[in-house]
């Protein structure tokens, strides 16, 4: 009996050792089934980033960790255009139901954590004030008359008065791009910015913050420009 | 000691070829082996063999689920289960393919083997290509190839269509020998 | 002492063990053969040996059904004491063994130890050394990982190409017309059972080839061999400069064998074994399988061989280097043993080796495979995004919505199997990228029926952008129509 504790007295400090070795396959590596990711970060580049930017900014689409965006926007909203894409525009459906890849779990991880990770406190009344981010078909509807004279007023300046772009930011108004964004992207834009490329958002576009309805016009005018998308060459 | 003491006792005489009992007994023994080790050998080798030449049926009906699991104009992944699965076989008797449903009841069904090696390609809806990770495959959504090394476009399954299920003959893998 | 001796005595009586000692590792060797070039063989044997002892340990967890085996292995990684450390050094035992039956190779080839009177000791030993390649190949399967897996898929595919009887030979070596369980006991059969007794029964011919020859003196340039003598003259070479293996030849062996077992614990202990990346469940497509770095180089070949050559190399040039390899000794008939003498074998070596640690590098970066998740987890960098229009932002987001980027980098991120585009602009015009997008070209499929004519516009109109700054966009040398961007080319 003595013997064999000595035995085992003499094989612990052994397994310990072995324990810190470096060679010893670290659990944390393990293969994980890609329905079965749950990190965040992991989601987010694997799935996001190269459209959205490496950190949820400077990439050609919506700057995810705007935290303005983060506080106006839903994240069920988020998650509705993560499932199923957004038809006509380059945002691709994510669900698997919808020939994505990603599980409704996973999907609700990367809608939710955007706020955790990027998101920072705004203050409350900036957030009332604020335009509703949402395309709503509530409310009076856009005047596209009025809203290209808002958008002289308030994007003039970069965008040009007729939207076809100066030396600061470029065309808004090419049949092109109108015709790859969505309403609700132009409202996205028109209300948020790019404040990571230096287009400032509804509060500093102006004298003063722009209005709800004057966003809405501004949307309708630009929509107003769109021309009938040509159907493909070759698709036929 | 004995023996060579007989030997020594008879002598062969000249020219007589030299057959004696012990010769005689040395080749029907040789032959007995022969012939029981072509009686142990026979079934291993059929069983071995069997592999190849089990009866013709390697191919069988298989439900992939309802048609209307499969939207129109869009490819999905299917996995039909090895209809000759073994009870030990666990999740590789789970055989993917892709399943393209054009119109109605129109369908194209691939095997997810890239015909250049064997690698499982994927499907990428928004460019409408299959890729394959291996050796840069590429096929278009209806299965042609569009560039890489493979020699041809992808292998199809035939399949059926019984009350609004899908059913695809599946059951071997393909390869350039022979197309499902 | 005395005690001792006479149970030797008794024993030496019964076993004859003076005489086996000086039948074997007490046998007189020519002093010139105790060399730090002759020391291979031998380490290769004590990695034989290691694979032997942990391979058996490791068949004491290790479950061959495909249910279990990639459980089994996980277990063995992280549950089972000391599990990780043998299956550590299974693994790395087995590279250094095949480094090592390779290395011993290039040397009995360079110093022509194969020529006159050891033909077969060749032979049998290039036998070995498909052994250890079979050994190396179904070990990879047996991780039943993805790797594993599709590298099974990846032969099954190579037998499918032999002609009028590929099915069957993929269905033999499968066990059915799947790989299955079928497929899995018999790879474990192969590498456990029948591999391993080939190896033990070729490498006692080996060694007694080795024995009954003689191992081979150590070359020198100008020294003619003659069948006529040669056996004459070996014998008054080891009669006048012999000396036992053991203990006198063979110390270099024993330090460079302590050597090579300490290189496999320590390679085991700091790096670890290989963790499997992942149950071989076909179903899981999202995987980019590579082999073990033996066959690295073979994975290359098959990358970038034309492809109306590949069934032709598979069949019949695969085959025929094998040939190749055992006819050494009946093709080089040269009676000069130095490798000053012969330049054809140093060419040969060096040929060799380089091809086959190029493949194995490209085959390691594979820049021909698609990165498949490029288009969505490598972001576009930002001096690309920067001082772009709202078009050619949405421009952007086509070139990795349309996975061009699995195939495309952009300033070096992203797939290498077209060219990088951060300098397109320079290269085609505006409408040339149109056509090239629309229709393909070479190697880049066709995309004009998955782009709308706004897609491609917003498409190109960014690829434009790319370009240094102080180096402006190609044009076309005669003006265009129309600036492209405010009518609709279609």
């Amino acid at each position: 009996m003595i013997s064999h504790r000595l035995l085992l007295l003499c094989m612990l400090p052994m397994l310990w050792c072995c324990d810190g070795l470096p060679g010893k396959p670290d659990p944390a590596n393990r293969y994980i089934r890609p329905t079965e990711v749950t990190n965040f970060d992991t989601l987010y580049s694997m799935n996001c980033s190269g459209c959205h930017g490496a950190e949820g900014k400077l990439g050609p689409a919506v700057p995810l960790a705007d935290p303005m965006y983060l506080a106006l926007a839903s994240p069920i909203h988020i998650e509705e255009i993560t499932r199923n894409g957004v038809a006509g525009t380059t945002m691709p459906a994510f669900a698997i139901e919808a020939g994505g890849t990603l599980t409704d779990q996973q999907i609700a991880i990367i809608a939710r954590g955007l706020s955790t990770r990027w998101g920072q406190p705004q203050s409350a009344e900036v957030v009332a004030a604020a335009p509703p981010l949402a395309v709503s078909q509530e409310g009076p509807p856009g005047d596209p008359e009025r809203g290209a004279a808002h958008f002289r007023t308030f994007c003039g300046s970069c965008h040009g008065p007729e939207g076809r772009g100066t030396a600061r930011a470029g065309s808004i108004v090419e049949p092109p791009y109108l015709g790859l964004v969505s309403n609700q992207n132009l409202r996205t834009n028109t209300i948020i910015g790019r404040r990571d490329l230096g287009m400032p958002d509804w509060r500093q576009v102006g004298d003063r913050p722009m209005r709800p309805q004057e966003v809405t016009d501004i949307v309708a005018w630009l929509a107003s420009q769109r021309v009938p998308r040509p159907s493909s060459s070759m698709a036929n | 000691m004995a023996e060579e003491h007989e030997h020594e006792h008879e002598p062969l005489p000249e020219g007589v070829p030299p057959v004696s009992r012990r010769g005689i007994l040395f080749n029907l023994g040789l032959g007995m082996n022969v012939i029981a080790a072509s009686l142990i050998g026979i079934p291993i080798i059929g069983y071995v063999l069997s592999a190849v030449f089990k009866e013709k049926a390697q191919q069988a009906w298989i439900p992939l689920g309802r048609i209307d699991q499969f939207p129109e104009g869009q490819t999905r992944l299917a996995t039909y289960t090895n209809p000759f699965r073994r009870p030990w076989d666990g999740f590789v008797a789970d055989i993917p393919c892709w399943v393209r449903h054009i119109e109605n009841d129109n369908f194209q069904i691939f095997a997810i083997n890239c015909a250049h090696l064997g690698c499982p390609v994927r499907w990428f809806p928004q460019s409408g290509l299959f890729m394959c990770p291996c050796h840069g495959g590429v096929y278009y959504e209806d299965g042609s190839r569009a560039s890489g090394p493979p020699p041809r476009g992808l292998y199809e399954y035939e399949y059926r269509i019984r009350n609004g299920h899908l059913e695809v003959r599946g059951g071997e893998t393909p390869n350039l020998s022979e197309s499902v | 002492m005395k005690i001792f001796a006479s149970i030797y005595q008794w024993l030496d009586d019964r076993l004859a063990l003076g005489r086996l000692y000086d039948q074997s590792i007490g046998h007189r060797i020519p002093a010139s053969a105790s060399s730090w070039f002759y020391v291979f063989g031998s380490a290769t044997l004590a990695c034989l040996a290691i694979q032997l002892v942990t391979g058996t340990c490791l068949a004491l967890v290790y479950v061959p059904s495909p249910e279990f085996a990639y459980a089994s292995i996980e277990y063995l990684d992280y549950t089972q004491p000391f599990g990780w450390l043998l299956r550590g050094l299974h693994f790395w035992g087995s590279n250094f063994m095949v480094a090592l039956v390779t290395i011993h190779m290039i040397q009995v080839f360079l110093f022509g130890a194969y020529k006159y009177p050891r033909e077969l000791t060749w032979v049998v030993g290039s036998t070995l050394f498909l052994c250890v390649i079979a050994m190396a190949f179904t070990g990879q399967g047996l991780r039943f990982d993805q790797d594993g897996y599709w590298g099974l898929e990846i032969v099954m595919s190579i037998l499918g190409r032999i002609p009028f009887v590929g099915m069957e030979a993929t269905h033999l070596v499968q066990g059915s017309p799947i790989i299955s369980g079928a497929t899995l006991s018999r790879f474990f059969t192969i590498h456990v059972f029948v591999v391993p007794a080939v190896i033990i029964s070729l490498l006692v011919i080996h060694i007694r080839l080795v024995l009954l020859m003689g191992i081979s003196e150590y070359p020198v340039a100008g020294k003619k061999i003659d069948p006529e003598t040669y056996r004459e003259d070996y014998e008054k070479l080891v009669e006048r400069t012999g000396e036992r293996l053991m203990p006198e030849g063979g110390g270099k062996d024993l330090v460079f064998t302590a050597l090579i077992l300490t290189a496999i614990v320590t390679c085991a202990v700091v790096i670890g074994p290989k963790i499997p990346n992942g149950p071989a469940d076909p179903s899981l497509i999202h995987t980019v399988p590579r082999p073990d770095f033996y066959f690295l180089s073979l994975f290359a070949v098959f990358a970038l061989m034309p492809p109306y050559m590949e069934s032709f190399s598979i069949v019949y040039l695969l085959p025929l280097s094998i040939v190749i390899l055992f006819a050494v000794p009946f093709i080089s008939r040269g009676q000069e043993r130095h490798w000053s003498k012969r330049p054809g074998a140093i060419i040969t070596v060096v040929l060799v080796m380089t091809s086959l640690v190029i493949l194995a590098y490209e085959g390691l970066t594979s820049p021909w495979s698609p990165h498949m998740n490029a288009w969505s987890g490598v972001p576009i960098q930002p001096q690309f995004v920067q001082g772009r229009t709202p078009l050619e932002h949405v421009g952007a987001t086509i070139v990795q919505g349309k996975q061009c980027r699995n195939c495309h980098s952009i300033d070096g991120t992203g797939g290498k199997r077209g060219p990088d585009l951060s300098g397109v602009a320079t290269r085609l015009t505006y409408n040339q990228l149109v056509r090239q997008v629309l229709q393909g070209d070479g190697n880049m499929p066709a995309f004009g029926r998955h782009l709308s004519p706004y897609e491609v516009t917003a498409l190109v109109s960014f690829l434009h952008t790319l370009h240094p700054e102080n180096e402006p966009p190609s044009q076309n040398s005669a003006p265009e129509a129309a600036p492209p961007l405010s009518t609709d080319p279609y």
